[in-house]
């Protein structure tokens, strides 16, 4: 019972990440107009970044903090010039090959040049030395609360950016409309540069939060990610935001849960057999587009 | 006099690929007028109000707003030194409540955002009791009055309305060319472009008629409804 519930808390703790990165992932594709396949791979990359501060500070937990966020953030900045004459003309598919080749190069990049290609291990430091709780034989570290709690506090902050502020005001109606948010004197460069620096940082945030979920790290889970990131957009509804957010818990949890109790990466074909399901059934998705 | 000048527009070649929307148009709005355009739907209303707030890129020309030169100025910084504009359709954004909606009319406001608020619920008394609604639940004429709301909340020097009565039930059409009139009694100058060339015509001061991206005629408006062209072409027939 206890290994279940250890299991349960895990899957939610993967769960709320998920969320995280779809929420990036939808804001991208609101706002910014594109397709953003490679998404998940600079946040992979940001992890990279993580594990490399934390390397030469001795395993300094708020040095690979900082690095994660920054590098997130960062990343996805520099990434906007080359988006922004395919999100101009509305070209979604061009800006899915772009990053899909961006996703490669980033890919490559990781497997030959970084840590020669091998597996990063995090330090347990990231996931907190000892257990914060203990029932039976069943943890739960300080990483995993940190992560649940953090993913909550910065899906709170983003849904509050949204529709308590005028720069969430303005996004939403760049996603609804672009031509009516450029009549209404919103500045539509700037506003999507913001979406990405927003998107960034979700994603420097999840990269942490990886780390300390998942312990490891690897050129290939650049690609394992963004597919199921992919599942979850498309499941909710691509661009729907709530929508999503409920996908990505149930995902989380059924990958936690399988993970738990069948072999091999099972966690894969569970995602793409829900992709393929709700794409068969409601191309739209479960709630439906934001289009 | 050039102080007087709201808007002028000088000689403006638009032209879309091989199409050419926009032959050489030339029109001024003086300080307190409402200047309606009035011509058939592809005449080249829609893209003169367009290039005006810089989303179609002219070739030739110029446009120039409070004696300063706008033509290839970007549409934020157009809107910003208070030009609205009404578009055709409505442009209300249906997935956000009619206070947002509103919120993003001021959005480039520095200041008090809810300055023009108390002058709105006056003009339109119903948007008041409706703020939290979605305003694509709203009724054609309810959101064209909010369009119009919203493009008053930056107490625009310039207000342009492209074909506001599109869609609108006769009863409504009449309240809404009503509210133009009131508007610009507060001290709003207006640009109209119209299909419905009697209405505007009959609340308009000047008014200049568009035929194939080409001015063909100008002048007062109480004039041009009297024209036996614009009559035959746009009042249905001369009596």
């Amino acid at each position: 019972m206890e290994i279940f519930i250890a299991q349960l808390i895990n899957a939610i703790a993967l769960g709320s990440v998920y969320a995280l990165l779809v929420t990036g992932f939808n804001l991208l594709v609101v706002v910014g107009g594109i397709f953003p396949f490679a998404y998940s791979h600079i946040v992979v990359l940001s992890m990279y970044m993580c594990w490399f501060a934390m390397k030469v500070t001795g395993d300094n937990l708020l040095a690979g903090i900082l690095a994660g966020v920054f590098a997130g953030t960062g990343f996805s900045f520099i990434t906007e010039p080359i988006f922004r004459p395919l999100a101009k003309r509305g070209a979604v598919l061009g800006s899915f090959i772009v990053a899909m080749a961006m996703s490669l190069i980033i890919t490559e990049i990781m497997s030959q040049k970084l840590n020669m290609g091998i597996v990063i291990s995090f330090p347990q430091s990231l996931q907190g030395e000892e257990a914060l709780i203990r029932f039976g034989a069943a943890t739960i570290t300080a990483g995993q609360i940190g992560t649940v709690v953090g993913s909550i506090g910065a899906g709170f902050g983003f849904f509050f950016l949204l529709y308590r502020t005028k720069q969430g005001r303005a996004f939403r109606a760049m996603g609804q409309s672009p031509f009516s948010a450029r009549l209404l004197g919103i500045p539509i460069v700037k506003t999507r540069i913001y979406a990405y620096i927003i998107a960034g940082l979700l994603g420097g945030i999840s990269a942490v939060f990886l780390a300390m979920a998942l312990g490891t790290a690897s050129s290939s889970l650049g690609d394992n990610l963004a597919l199921k990131v992919m599942a979850v957009a498309m499941f909710a509804g691509v661009g729907n935001l709530g929508g999503g957010l409920v996908a990505a818990l149930i995902l989380g949890l059924s990958e936690g849960m399988v993970l738990a109790y069948l072999p091999g990466d099972w966690s894969q074909a569970i995602a793409f057999g829900m992709i393929m399901v709700v794409v068969m059934i409601r191309p739209k998705g479960l709630f439906g587009t934001m289009a | 006099m050039v102080e007087n000048n709201v808007l002028k527009v000088e000689d403006l070649h638009v032209s879309y690929g091989p199409i050419r929307a926009l032959r050489g148009v030339s029109i001024e709005v003086q300080e307190g007028e409402i200047v309606v355009l009035i011509g058939a739907n592809g005449a080249g209303k829609t893209t003169l109000v367009e290039s005006i707030l810089g989303i179609t890129h002219a070739q030739s020309g110029r446009v120039l707003f409070m004696g300063r030169e706008i033509t290839h100025a970007k549409t934020e910084h157009i809107v910003a030194s208070g030009i609205s504009l009404i578009p055709e359709g409505r442009g209300i954004l249906p997935l956000m409540t009619v206070m947002e909606n509103l919120q993003l009319g001021a959005h480039h406001v520095k200041g008090d955002a809810n300055e023009n608020l108390g002058l709105i619920y006056k003009c339109f008394p119903v948007l008041r009791d409706r703020t939290k609604q979605m305003a694509g639940t709203l009724s054609g004429g309810e959101q064209q009055m909010l369009s119009i709301a919203r493009g008053l909340m930056s107490k625009p020097k310039l207000m342009m309305l492209d074909e506001p009565s599109l869609g609108l039930a006769p009863t409504i059409m009449r309240e809404l060319f009503k509210t133009i009139v009131e508007l610009n009694k507060t001290g709003y100058t207006i640009l109209l472009s119209e299909q419905n060339a009697r209405q505007a015509l009959q609340c308009a001061h000047r008014g200049y008629v568009f035929e194939t991206g080409e001015v063909v005629l100008s002048g007062a408006a109480q004039e041009l409804a009297n024209n036996k062209r614009v009559l035959q072409a746009y009042l249905g027939g001369v009596i």
